[in-house]
């Protein structure tokens, strides 16, 4: 099946500002896939193109293989977009937000509504206005998801939720909505709480200063980034002695490495210079975030 | 199996039967293992049935709850329970959820078996040469290993 999202070296200035520089990434169908990045970084920069709320200044952008420019309508018909602010009238009660939500859809599963509004514990009598900023963000998730769309662009979708009803929505209301397909219902994230989507995660992307600088599923990221950290009886070894590691940090008679892949081999290298001790860790994917960005990283 | 539903005076209580496999055998995931997700839930059942945690005929969690409790995705605790079940763990009961395998048979050819027992002891040993331990001790290792895993066995048989 053809990639659900497919941007190739996506260009787009702010004035003189690049806030992309040539991003390139692909989403495939059934995915949960991660975009994670510095803020500035270019994240929310990209979605917008994906929505067609900023047009390229070069590069190309690929919704269900459609082009957004040109196929607005069709594309926004089959996503859904939960941004970091929504915004309602604050007129509305919650109930005729909600109406006025699946007015513009062709599906609306009245279902998931019911079970999604008693789940979240909102009052379909309640104004608008008076909700906090986590209900309103609850408010636009139900709308996202009782519309059942094929893809479900989250920029910060935790953003204003207390850790309770965080903890809630990722371990339920986003397994419940691909679960209905599996194969089908892609997931596209955008968020910093990288630990607690961890467990959800299939692929992910890490963006810094407008370009892609590791895209990877998310086990092989896991298994290929790892922590070597050696204790010398005398001073350690000087860092530039292993080629291929991605970071290095010596203290005295610490050495600390950070490998991705040529772990093996540079492992090997470390015990042959007989150190007293050796430990071996494998990275979480905040860590492998924090690691890829700080390297600065070979763009892929 | 669906929970149950208790109303008492405007209290309503719910309880989940998937709980209860959860508490004779409760899984984890270690993001920090390097192991991928789906294979630390397949080890860990072998291992919670090989230590006698799952007993024979025993419900497993559904998808949905295991998935929840680990806050992980549906598709790699699928993908794990579609491996035990290949591998004859367990089995599939339609509308009934996963069961432990009561005879345990494995559906596998011997040679298979052996293969990949194989691929695992070569891992071992790799280690071995790693952690400078000898042939003759890696050898007296594996006896004590197993010796202390038989006991482990007696003694929940015994309860």
């Amino acid at each position: 099946m053809n990639p659900v999202i497919e941007i190739r070296d996506l260009v787009h200035r702010y004035g003189r500002t690049e806030a992309l520089q040539g991003l390139s990434l692909s989403v495939e169908p059934g995915c949960c896939h991660g975009f994670f990045g510095r803020n500035g970084a270019g994240k929310t920069t990209a979605i917008k193109c994906l929505l067609n709320l900023l047009r390229p200044a070069s590069g190309s952008v690929a919704v269900f293989g459609l082009d957004p420019a040109r196929a607005e309508a069709a594309i926004k018909g089959r996503l859904a977009y939960v941004p970091d602010f929504v915004a309602f009238y604050p007129w509305m009660n919650v109930r005729e937000a909600l109406e006025y939500q699946a007015s513009f859809r062709t599906r609306w599963n009245r279902d998931t509504e019911a079970s999604l509004l008693g789940r979240f514990g909102l009052d379909p009598r309640q104004p608008v206005h008076g909700l906090s900023k986590g209900q309103r963000t609850q408010l636009a998730l139900i709308g996202a998801i009782c519309a059942e769309p094929e893809l479900l662009v989250l920029d910060e979708p935790t953003s204003g939720l207390d850790p309770l009803v965080r903890r809630e929505f990722i371990q339920t209301v986003i397994g419940a909505y691909q679960e209905v397909d599996p194969g089908r219902r892609t997931v596209f994230v955008s968020t910093h709480l990288i630990s607690e989507f961890e467990g959800l995660i299939d692929r992910f992307t890490v963006v810094e200063q407008g370009r892609a600088v590791l895209t990877s599923d998310a086990d092989e990221a896991r298994s290929k980034f790892r922590r070597l950290r050696a204790q010398f009886e005398g001073e350690a070894p000087p860092g530039e002695a292993f080629r291929g590691a991605r970071s290095v940090r010596r203290e005295g008679r610490l050495l600390e490495l950070i490998v991705n892949g040529d772990g093996d081999r540079i492992l090997a290298d470390l015990r042959a210079r007989g150190p007293a001790s050796v430990e071996v860790e494998s990275l979480s994917l905040e860590e492998i975030f924090l690691t890829s960005i700080q390297t600065g990283g070979t763009p892929s | 199996m669906a929970p149950s539903v208790f109303g008492f005076r405007g209290l309503t209580v719910i309880v989940s039967y998937d709980t209860v496999s959860l508490f004779s055998m409760t899984p984890h995931v270690n993001f920090k293992s390097g192991v991928p997700v789906y294979l630390q839930i397949v080890q860990q059942v072998k291992a919670a049935a090989a230590g006698g945690a799952l007993r024979p005929g025993e419900a497993l969690p559904s998808v949905r709850t295991l998935a929840e409790a680990l806050r992980i995705n549906r598709n790699t605790a699928a993908r794990a329970y579609a491996e035990l079940e290949s591998e004859g763990v367990i089995e599939t009961r339609q509308g009934a959820g996963c069961f432990l395998k009561a005879n345990g048979v494995s559906p596998l050819r011997r040679a298979v078996r052996s293969d990949r027992l194989a691929a695992e002891l070569d891992a071992v040993i790799v280690q071995a040469h790693h952690l400078q331990i000898g042939d003759e001790e890696l050898k007296a290792l594996l006896a004590e290993r197993l010796e202390a895993f038989r006991e482990r066995l007696q003694a929940r048989v015994a309860h």
